[in-house]
């Protein structure tokens, strides 16, 4: 078996096996799969081709590991595109103030011939106000390989977003961003015969460094054998809007940028790009996805400019909330319900709904006022199974690491600390309320 | 076989590789190593977090409870929520003393009762409720649980509901043969209503003259007190 199918099998298993796991792990972990049919009008992908995209998350409240990928099946043979592995950890939040460190490694097959690699590490500082607005800053490195660039590129960025709405009234919630990313970097330039091109070059001699672009890239090969090629300093700037809006089953996601850099760095099909795409949720883990547009060239990691169409089915087993906002936030008050139930083996199932959450955590005495990870099941069903011996029970709830406060729908008395516990009663004959 | 000859051949593929080994081992071992270190610790004990003043006055306030036959779960639970939602020393003392103090009442009150239904009596105190009114409490009933009516009880006060009104309203629900459905009922309606901005008084007093007047299940009929026979026909 080659490796992009070994690559596919392996985590395609990853999913199915460990989200049943799910609950008897102290972590979250969360996976859908999503098949479709995927166009592209140009780059190097075949025409039109069946999409593959699993995703694997494993979180606990401050730290996350997700895995996720794309396989294509063309021509009768399955191949894999690109997969990602990212890790992220955020701090609480002090007076608002939240730190987050990410690490990513990727890798990009954008042919059968030529893969590219890329491990970049950023920091951001989050400053939220409540949670209905908020705004980041940051920068760190990327380091690609087999690609036209021969330096670690700096990446500074910023953003802003707020929060309109609520899951709870008719019109849903609609989060809007807007982000500003630079790049800067050396890359290798081809000189050509003009004098604009060899004076942006910082420097004319011989690229010498470019082992690995040589034996990937054949155009940059001629022109590194022929000296006709030397370092250059380059820089872009993405200024990229995005909405995310969702009501009752459907999400709605759309976006446009405008790369900003001369014309060395930015070629003219990658200056203006924008895509949409719809999810219609038919079940807690199934949903039907739409979507087109156009994405811009991605240089580090030697992806082209293309546009695509897809449509397909998502099946999650947990599905994954689509978060354009790049940290968790604070909610209060957008637990929608909350029961009990009771379970297989004398276990009792905590049972709660609230959507576009990253997660949720309870606590009461039955934990000894431990926070206790619930498991999400569907698209904004959360469930933990314990084990609740008779008796009245104390209990808060919090999601995504916001303030502790008790359920909706249970009686609930002060906790003597300035706040309020839900109380669970659990008869000794029948499940709890 | 040949998957398995298959897996042989990409594992010693791997170790070929050391340096890829050396990654997969890192990978794992900072996946499991936290975790199985976990295991071999004792668990420590969360009390040690609070400063030595606060730790021992709780240590003197559970061994108390301990002497006097008072469930100390309760105030070690009371003490581990004052931790986890990050209040100073002082007031977990605070707490942990009332709760104790609400324990003895309901202990006087109740008598020889089970530790929830003590620990759910505490609840009514601490929220403000009389403790004479918990006597109406005292008549164990067989098959009948009244950690409900309890709860909704301190809820209702906890509201704003006046201490007066729910007091004697839900001690008269229950001693009606009122069931557990009924007081949820009664506190879902009430709740809906103070949401609404209604005064919880007057949404308590329009909800309980709805409440299904219950049908009394007579003592003497096949549930009768244990124990405490006459106790219920007395206080009515």
């Amino acid at each position: 078996m080659s490796e992009p199918k070994v690559a596919i099998v392996t985590l395609t298993t990853a999913l199915l096996v460990a989200a049943p796991m799910g609950p008897r792990l102290a972590a979250q972990i969360v996976s859908k799969l999503e098949a479709g049919q995927y166009t592209v009008s140009d780059g190097a992908l075949p025409m039109s081709a069946i999409r593959f995209a699993p995703t694997f998350e494993w979180y606990r409240p401050y730290a996350k590991i997700s895995a996720r990928g794309s396989a294509f099946l063309s021509d009768q043979q399955l191949q894999i595109a690109d997969g990602i592995v990212s890790g992220t950890f955020t701090s609480p939040t002090v007076y608002g103030v939240r730190a987050e460190m990410l690490g990513n490694a990727s890798r990009a097959l954008d042919d059968r011939s030529l893969g590219t690699d890329q491990v970049d590490v950023q920091t951001r500082v989050h400053v939220l106000f409540h949670d209905y607005g908020g705004l980041w800053f940051g920068g760190g490195v990327a380091r690609p390989w087999r690609v036209a660039v021969v330096s670690s590129a700096d990446v500074a960025d910023a953003g802003l977003w707020t929060k309109v709405g609520d899951l709870t009234n008719t019109f849903g919630v609609a989060t809007f961003t807007t982000t500003f990313t630079n790049f800067s970097f050396s890359k290798i330039a081809a000189l050509h015969d003009t004098m604009s091109a060899a004076m942006s070059c910082s420097s004319s001699t011989p690229v010498t460094n470019v082992a690995g672009v040589v034996s990937a890239m054949p155009a940059l090969s001629v022109a590194a054998s022929t000296s006709d090629a030397c370092d250059r300093q380059s820089r872009f700037s993405d200024l990229e809007a995005s909405v995310r809006w969702e009501f009752g089953p459907v999400q709605l996601i759309g976006q446009m940028g405008h790369r900003f850099g001369d014309s060395y760095d930015v070629t003219p099909d990658s200056r203006r790009w924008s895509s949409a795409s719809a999810t219609m949720w038919i079940s807690d883990r199934v949903a039907l996805i739409a979507g087109g547009g156009r994405q811009p060239a991605l240089p580090l990691r030697g992806l082209p400019a293309r546009s695509f169409g897809m449509a397909g089915l998502e099946l999650a087993y947990s599905p994954i909330s689509k978060s354009t906002v790049p940290v968790a936030l604070p909610h209060t008050v957008l637990v929608r319900s909350f029961e009990t139930r009771p379970g297989a083996n004398g276990m009792e199932k905590i049972v709660i709904r609230v959507g576009g959450v990253e997660g949720v955590e309870v606590m009461g005495d039955f934990s000894d006022w431990t926070p206790l990870t619930l498991t999400r099941r569907g698209r904004d069903l959360w469930e933990l199974a314990l084990p609740l011996a008779a008796g009245v029970h104390s209990i808060n709830v919090r999601v995504d690491g916001g303030p502790w406060a008790p359920p909706p729908g249970l009686p609930t008395i002060r906790d003597g600390f300035n706040g309020e516990v839900g109380l669970v009663v659990i008869s000794r004959d029948k499940g709890g309320h | 076989m040949s998957l398995v000859r298959g897996l042989a051949s990409r594992l010693t593929n791997i170790a070929a590789h050391p340096a890829r080994c050396a990654a997969a081992a890192a990978l794992a071992l900072a996946v499991a190593g936290p975790t199985l270190l976990r295991g071999q610790e004792p668990e420590p004990d969360r009390l040690a977090k609070l400063d030595i003043s606060s730790h021992y006055a709780i240590n003197v306030l559970m061994d108390s409870a301990n002497v006097e036959g008072l469930p100390a779960k309760a105030l070690r639970s009371k003490a581990y929520e004052g931790i986890a939602k990050k209040a100073d020393g002082r007031q977990i003392v605070a707490a942990v003393r009332r709760e104790l103090i609400a324990l003895r009442v309901a202990r006087v009150q109740l008598g020889d009762v089970d530790d929830e239904e003590l620990m759910a009596a505490a609840d009514v105190v601490q929220a403000g409720g009389k403790p004479a009114q918990l006597s109406a409490f005292k008549p164990r009933i067989k098959n009948r649980s009244d950690l409900q009516a309890l709860t909704i009880w301190a809820s209702l006060m906890a509201r704003g509901v006046p201490t007066e009104d729910a007091s004697s309203a839900i001690s008269k629900l229950w001693q009606d043969g009122a069931d557990d459905a009924t007081f949820q009922s009664l506190w879902n309606n009430v709740q809906s209503d103070i949401l609404r901005g209604l005064n919880p008084g007057t949404a308590f007093q329009n909800r309980i003259r709805e409440a299904p007047a219950p049908s009394r299940t007579p003592p003497s009929k096949g549930q009768p007190p244990e124990g405490q026979q006459g106790v219920r026909e007395g206080s009515e």
